[in-house]
């Protein structure tokens, strides 16, 4: 086994390990130990608000397909989603859900069906729908505006794997005077979406939806056990920094060079 | 009693495939199973975007029929599918009696209507970026914005070649950005991105996260 699928099993045993961890000592905590993001404080308001006028929410998922890194983004919007159409399950529009790759709208129209399901919401007329808009990123960006643009649409909440096209859905949003609550993997889509949206989801913040939307205790956890390694790599960082000073650091990779 | 075994198999064959492939990553042994595994997912990816087309014609069948003030884009798109299909499948059917690739209409399509499009929309794109960074103080005027609009006035004014935008401390400015806090920045977030990935994946692996249906 190489010196990186040996880090890669460590990183992993680690990270199940401690979200088992912290979900076993949070088991009989009532309250939540998060800082507040105030995108998903919108995106709860949101819901409220389109329980109350009978408005619709419009959830966008990206164009991210189930290869590569883009992926992990598409879940995390499919688990928003999931969330959304849950807890808003007593309003009379559905959301509508919209993406710019098969797979994911595959994946979209399951959790939209499991999660009616779940909540009993078995009216056909009802239940929401995930379509396909494009399957490039302009045809997508350009399909999405037709759904923002309903005036039916409350808010448009985008999580997934987005380009700089985001910006056409981000400004289109913004036009219509509706909330935009926005987060994405991609770099530079983040600083486009940072300049555009209302509520801009920064970096890991994407992948927190499920904690702060009142999934689980697991979902707290597995934020814990992120915050716990963000500082085991903090302290390497500032490590590897000081040995790098000192001019140790050539020891170490002589030794890691003659073992592995 | 009604017993959905759906369910627990979907779940226990998402989350064996999900271990096959990440031991893959790490376990020599298991590469060949893992590229297996991977070619038969792009192949039911391929699958998934037909069964996404039909989605595609069948919402916007259902909209042509609505009365709805966006049911001439959904014609134009219906057209446009169907015809590119047709001229597609005629190029198709040259090819096989031609016995060469013969996707002549096909790339005339693509050349003279997708490409110039699409360049068009990028030069769109590229104005809307401009009009969302000018804006950004009129939505939050708070300490990063501030920093986020500075930070892009100098960036654009050390790349541009016209007077006084040559002055040699803007050059320096700019470089100083893009190598030493912008570099930083995108390295922090590429590893809360991580982060945020691995746990996503081990909830998906430990079959907290279902995203194949309940």
């Amino acid at each position: 086994m190489s010196a990186t699928g040996f880090t890669g099993i460590v990183v992993i045993v680690l990270f199940v390990g401690l979200m088992v961890f912290f979900s076993f000592i949070n088991k009989d905590r009532k309250t939540k130990n998060l800082r507040p993001i105030p995108a998903y404080d919108k995106i709860i308001q949101e819901i409220k608000v389109a329980v109350e006028d009978g408005s619709q929410l419009h959830i966008s998922l990206g164009r991210g397909g189930i290869t590569g890194p883009e992926f992990a983004a598409a879940l995390a919007g499919l688990g928003i989603l999931k969330k959304v159409i849950e807890k808003s399950s007593v309003c009379d529009q559905p959301p509508i859900a919209s993406t710019g790759n098969p797979v994911i709208s595959i994946l979209a129209q399951d959790t939209i069906q499991g999660s009616s399901k779940a909540i009993s919401v078995t009216d056909h007329v009802k239940n929401p729908s995930g379509e396909l808009i494009g399957v490039t990123p302009f045809s997508y960006a350009a399909g999405t505006l037709s759904i923002i643009r309903d005036d039916n649409v409350s808010a448009n909440i985008h999580t997934g794997w987005f380009g700089n096209e985001i910006i056409w859905i981000t400004t289109a949003g913004e036009r219509q005077s509706s909330p935009t609550i926005a987060g994405t993997s991609q770099l530079t889509a983040q600083s486009v979406i940072y300049a555009s949206a209302s509520d801009p989801l920064i970096g890991e913040e994407l992948f927190a939806g499920g904690a702060y939307l009142g999934e689980g205790k697991i979902y707290q956890a597995s934020i814990s056990a992120q915050d716990v390694v963000r500082w085991i790599i903090i302290f390497i960082i500032l490590a590897s920094v000081l040995l790098n000073i000192l001019g140790i650091d050539t020891f170490f990779e002589n030794v890691l060079a003659g073992s592995m | 009693m009604k017993i959905d075994l759906k369910s627990p198999f979907s779940t226990a064959v998402a989350i064996g495939v999900g271990i096959i492939v990440l031991a893959g990553y790490f376990i020599p042994s298991f590469t060949n199973v893992r590229f297996i595994l991977l070619r038969t997912g792009l192949v039911l990816a391929a699958v998934a975007l037909l069964v996404g087309i039909i989605n595609l014609i069948t919402v916007h069948i259902k909209k042509l029929g609505a009365d709805s003030e966006n049911s001439g884009y959904s014609l134009i798109l219906v057209i446009s599918l169907l015809a590119t299909l047709v001229i597609g499948i005629i190029d198709m059917v040259q090819t096989y009696l031609v016995g060469k690739p013969n996707y002549q209409m096909t790339s005339w399509i693509f050349t003279n209507i997708q490409l110039p499009i699409e360049t068009s929309l990028l030069a769109v794109t590229a104005i809307s970026l401009t009009y969302a960074a000018a804006s950004i103080l009129r939505k939050r005027m708070d300490v990063f914005s501030i920093v986020f609009f500075f930070v892009v006035l100098l960036v654009l004014l050390g790349s541009f070649s016209i007077p006084p935008a040559t002055l040699p401390f803007l050059h320096v400015i700019r470089e100083w950005i893009l190598r030493v806090p912008a570099l930083g920045g995108a390295r922090g977030l590429l590893l809360g991105i991580a982060l945020g990935t691995i746990t996503t994946g081990i909830r998906i692996l430990m079959g907290i996260d279902r995203p194949y249906g309940e």
